[in-house]
């Protein structure tokens, strides 16, 4: 199976990036979640990363054996991973 | 008649309507059990990682962070890996070539031969140190540095970042920026690339210099669901050289391989990436989605797609499925092999990480509270598969010659069975990853 | 919590009384009995597994917030706090957030609503009939009553020896809005918790119709009601002298008392129902309208909630 990405995976990929920022920069007040209605988002598991040890593990891993980095964070180290 | 919480309108009314939600606000959160309250987080884990009849990793981590009265917040990571095994040098397997001679031509097959490994282990020691600090109401800095070593390697960097609340921390801005300088040792002395092994450089350390941006946007969309957006860029200067792998030489007549080269990559690297991400509460599950597009000046260009399912148990127990799948173009210097005699390019790795890379990952993680102890246990186990995208899978495309699986042979031999030799078999990769995470 | 555990002050768990789940017309009703009366949860589903694993969860907030703030219990921090003798207490984050509102409903009502005339039961027997205690021993057991009496600084509260704290008229209305949040943030079907009477709903049912809910009759309890109101969303509790008064001087006095005088409140309604955001706020609001004493209507008006008024 080959992967095309540069015809149409990139369309994808600025059609999602599009949506997210409609979202984020779009109207405030329609979508307004107000206090008492943040008892769900409040919870731990309601992040972009929700497990420290598993992303620190998973960007271990990846960057070493990959060929791609990033996505979240910045700072961090290198390695002479093999 | 209906009644309904009607609108305040004497002040004592209303007083006392702040005054009850806010008692009832500050309890205690509705989950199961109380999430952070303490002001100490202690994170540790444990990673075993094993690749068939490749390398394994040992690499427990250990973290931890106290929130201070003042709102400051100060963290400590210490990592320690292990790392043995085989590594696959990047040289074709050359085993026995069954040539049949026949009136209308040769056919080759190159035997499957082992795929030439060196055996190597190495121990690296890793401190991270974060401070975080709040500016103002709904603002927060971070700094962190972070030293590494191994036996070959040494890293030292540090980066800063603020974030900011807006519209009733509806939205989150972060911005950072970060800075390594990186020295590489390699074990015998520094390789001339493209050479023939023997050649050293002068100099036995190489800096390796990086400097990274990100920009970050995260978004509570309605009471269940929230996206995130991030963008990061990062540019590297220095030795960027894998200093043990080879490139194979092969001979255009008997199309065996006749000998190797050092690798040599570029001096330059220039990163991007951008990521999206959707957290979504169903009524007890959530649901965790994640693209993120990379590329780089290498032409290396990626896409990762990630799901996760955590579905809730009892008593604060989760099972969470996980797939990922990645798939990658090669860089434009990745080659299986290059061909004896003919110019050599510019640079050449055929270290597969640079090929049309494809890994996929299938795991499950279980996460509970361990009895009678406070904090929460997880159980990782994951399988991962990586293969070479067949280079001649049949496109048909010619146009896009040597992006078409992104495999090309330097040169103008036409020795076919080359190309669609990997070099590397599919690996298969299982790890399992124990964690205790404990707040007081 | 008023009444009793029926095991005075003992440190032994009972084992949990059960709860019984019932199918309402097109809901399902679990109930227990919990804080010495009769609760009940009804859930706006077909789904009896999600019913009884909410009403589970109410009923374990009911018992956690029972067991945390009873008079009844030893080794709870009010056991600790009634037992001080003049020492120092250091409280938890949720009992500081419970004093912390307790202190500012105090200052609001200009003192009529003081967690520390609890004593007074001690001279007080209303059982319907006509004993009332001498002036002497009103005027003594004032002495220990009083919030202003007592240091107030959060974390640490320090009572005077022989005073008590009682949190009797903000326990339940808590644990119906504990329970409530709790189901709320659990499930998108509507819930109506209610607590002997004291009552919450997070929204309305399916269809988007209100919850029915009966106001019980003081003459006739338990037989008749009194009147039925129908709520879409909020809290609503009920103050009044339904079971528990003295008749004196022709006159029928109710057992809310008030702590500046340490007699009951004269002219005050039977029972005031009041509709608020929670039932905290609604509980509060009806015990001080009682307290306003005939000058009930013209409060609850002037705060401009929904109420009801049974003379």
């Amino acid at each position: 199976m080959t992967f095309r990405l540069r015809p149409s995976a990139r369309p994808i990929a600025l059609a999602l990036a599009l949506v997210a920022l409609s979202g984020l920069v779009g109207g405030c007040s329609a979508m307004h979640v107000q206090p008492w209605d943040r008892d769900l988002l409040a919870r731990d598991a309601m992040k972009i990363n929700p497990s420290l040890i598993e992303s620190g593990a998973d960007d271990h891993i990846y960057f070493s054996k990959e060929g791609s980095t990033g996505g979240h964070g910045v700072g961090g180290g290198g390695c002479g991973c093999n | 008649m209906q009644l309904d919480a009607a609108a305040p309108r004497g002040q004592l009314r209303r007083r006392l309507g702040a005054a009850a939600c806010a008692l009832l606000a500050a309890g205690l959160p509705s989950a199961a059990r109380a999430e952070a309250t303490g002001d100490w987080q202690l994170d540790g884990s444990l990673l075993l990682y094993g690749e068939r009849d490749r390398a394994s990793v040992f690499e427990p981590v250990a973290r931890i962070s106290r929130l201070f009265d003042n709102g400051h917040r100060l963290s400590g990571e210490f990592a320690y890996d292990a790392i043995s095994g085989a590594s696959p040098t990047g040289a074709l397997p050359s085993g026995q070539v069954q040539t049949t001679t026949t009136p209308s031509g040769n056919t080759v097959t190159i035997a499957a031969g082992a795929v030439p490994t060196v055996l190597f282990r190495d121990d690296r020691y890793a401190a991270d140190l974060e401070w975080q600090a709040p500016l103002a109401r709904t603002a927060r800095a971070t700094i962190t540095g972070h030293f590494s070593s191994e036996k070959d390697y040494l890293s030292r960097g540090g980066s800063a970042s603020i974030a900011l609340d807006m519209f009733q921390r509806l939205l989150t801005v972060t911005a950072g920026a970060g800075v390594n300088a990186d020295e590489v040792m390699p074990v015998g002395g520094t390789r001339v690339g493209l050479g023939d092994g023997t050649q050293m450089l002068a100099t036995g350390t190489n800096p390796k210099d990086v400097t990274s941006g990100m920009l970050g946007v995260t978004r509570v969309i309605t009471r269940r669901w929230l996206v995130g957006l991030t963008g990061s860029f990062e540019s590297e200067r220095g030795y960027l050289t894998e200093p043990y792998k080879v490139v194979s030489l092969v001979d255009p007549v008997t199309q065996e391989v006749s000998g190797q080269l050092t690798e040599k990559r570029p001096d330059t690297r220039e990163r991007k990436s951008l990521q999206v991400s959707s957290v979504y509460h169903l009524s007890e599950d959530i649901l965790y989605l994640s693209y993120r597009a990379y590329r780089d000046d290498w032409r290396v260009e990626s896409s990762t797609g990630d799901v996760r399912y955590r579905f809730e148990l009892a008593d604060g127990r989760y099972l969470l499925p996980h797939v990922r799948y990645y798939a990658q173009h090669a860089a434009s210097f990745y080659v299986a092999g290059l061909v004896a005699g003919e110019p050599l390019p510019a640079y050449a790795s055929a270290d597969y990480r640079l090929g049309p890379l494809r890994t996929a990952t299938l795991g499950l993680t279980y996460g509970f509270h361990a009895g009678s102890l406070p904090g929460t246990v997880s159980l990782r186990g994951e399988y991962m598969r990586q293969w070479l995208a067949n280079p001649s899978g049949g496109d048909g495309e010619g146009g896009d010659d040597a992006r078409a699986g992104g495999v090309q042979l330097a040169g103008t031999a036409t020795a076919a069975a080359l190309t669609s030799v990997s070099g590397t078999p599919p690996l298969h990769i299982a790890t399992l990853l124990a964690g205790y995470s404990v707040n007081f | 919590m008023d009444g009793t555990a029926g095991h005075g002050a003992g440190n032994e768990t009972l084992p949990p009384a059960p709860i019984t789940l019932t199918r309402g017309e097109d809901f399902w009703c679990g109930r227990f009995r919990a804080m010495g009366g009769p609760c009940e949860v009804l859930v706006d589903t077909d789904d009896r597994a999600e019913a009884a694993g909410l009403v589970a969860c109410a009923e374990e907030e009911a018992r956690r917030v029972e067991a945390k703030f009873s008079r009844y219990r030893a080794g709870n921090i009010l056991h600790r706090i009634q037992h001080a003798m003049g020492a120092p207490v250091e409280v938890d984050e949720e009992t500081a957030n419970v004093l912390d509102y307790a202190a500012l409903t105090h200052e609001m009502s200009g003192g009529r609503f003081d967690i520390t005339s609890g004593v007074l039961r001690r001279v007080w027997t209303f059982d319907g009939g006509d004993r009332v205690p001498d002036d002497a021993a009103v005027h003594a057991t004032l002495a220990l009553v009083g919030w202003e009496k007592a240091t107030w600084r959060r974390p640490v509260l320090t009572l005077s020896a022989g005073m008590e704290i009682d949190l009797g008229g903000i326990g339940k209305e808590y644990a119906v809005d504990r329970a409530g949040a709790l189901l709320a943030a659990r499930t998108e079907c509507s819930v109506l918790v209610n607590f002997g009477g004291d009552l919450w709903a997070p929204g309305p049912r399916h269809g988007d119709r209100p919850w029915g809910v009966g106001i019980d009759d003081p003459e006739r309890t338990g037989e008749a009601v009194l009147d039925r109101v129908e709520l879409t969303r909020g809290g609503l509790a009920t103050s009044g002298d339904a079971r528990r008064f003295v008749r004196w001087q022709g006159k029928r006095l109710g057992h809310i008392l008030d702590p500046r005088t340490g007699w009951p409140v004269e002219g005050a309604p039977r029972a005031v129902t009041v509709v608020a955001g929670t039932c905290l706020e609604a509980g509060t609001l009806s015990t001080l309208a009682i307290l306003e004493g005939a000058g009930a209507e013209e409060f609850l008006r002037a705060q401009g909630v929904v109420y009801r008024i049974h003379s």
